[in-house]
């Protein structure tokens, strides 16, 4: 079976913990078994939204999983960049993994956005989703759902 | 035991913070600007314990005559902050091992 990572930034974004069950659920599907990263914050919003862990099977601290990565220990990088700091992360754990990639880029300001989206494809060769979004995950469900798609 | 910057952080106070809840960009700049000798290592790679966080080739600052290090330190919620500390000559040599060309 094959491994994917979600690395999720900080909570602040209200997309982010509802696209992570969406992707979760999605990856788990394609029968990849998905592993979770996340601050202490975003897992407390993943434990009250999934209580019985129906769609998020492992969970693992940020920090205890950036401490253990290697290369190869993955085969899918799913990361949520809405700030510099979550893009500096992404970018940190696609250079260790050097696995197959996908951003999920957003930002409700449009500079913001293109900054987050160029500090990935400079230093990535992740496929990107980026959409102007804040509240409404919705864009970002129907980009990366075409994304998946190209991993078939 | 080996050291650890986290550690470190929390139980001392001679370490002098640049920049904080700043984007990497800036802290990298400024870490060029404030050390006499940048040396460049890759995401991911450990100083004093700790993986550093950012973008490649990450600089990291060495000011010899006053024994200390210039580091970006990054946190999902908190951004990333540029501080100077004291360090061993032998953290300084640990650091130049993995250093890579810019």
């Amino acid at each position: 079976m094959k491994k994917a990572l979600i690395l999720l930034g900080c909570p602040e974004s209200p997309s982010q913990t509802p696209m992570a069950v969406y992707a979760s659920h999605k990856l788990s599907k394609m029968e990849y078994d998905v592993t979770m990263a996340s601050t202490p914050a975003a897992t407390k919003l993943l434990e009250v939204s999934d209580p019985e862990n129906y769609y998020i099977k492992n969970k693992i601290d940020i920090e205890s999983c950036l401490d253990g990565l290697e290369q190869d220990k993955y085969d899918l990088l799913v990361g949520f960049v809405h700030k510099d700091a979550a893009a500096s992360y992404f970018i940190t754990f696609y250079h260790i993994l050097q696995c197959e990639s996908i951003a999920i880029v957003f930002e409700k300001d449009a500079d913001l956005l293109e900054e987050f989206k160029s500090m990935v494809a400079e230093n990535t060769d992740a496929k990107i989703v980026a959409v102007r979004a804040f509240h409404n995950p919705t864009p970002l469900r129907v980009k990366f759902d075409r994304v998946l798609k190209d991993l078939v | 035991m080996s050291f650890c910057l986290e550690t470190y952080l929390q139980e001392s106070d001679d370490y002098e913070i640049l920049l904080s809840r700043a984007g990497f960009k800036d802290c990298a700049k400024i870490i060029k600007e404030r050390a006499t000798e940048v040396l460049y290592i890759n995401p991911g790679d450990k100083v004093l314990g700790v993986r550093i966080i950012g973008i490649p080739p990450i600089p990291v600052g060495v000011n010899n005559d006053k024994g200390t290090i210039i580091v970006s330190y990054t946190k999902p919620c908190h951004g990333t902050a540029a501080i100077e500390l004291p360090v061993d000559v032998e953290e300084i040599e640990n650091i130049r091992k993995i250093a890579i060309d810019k």
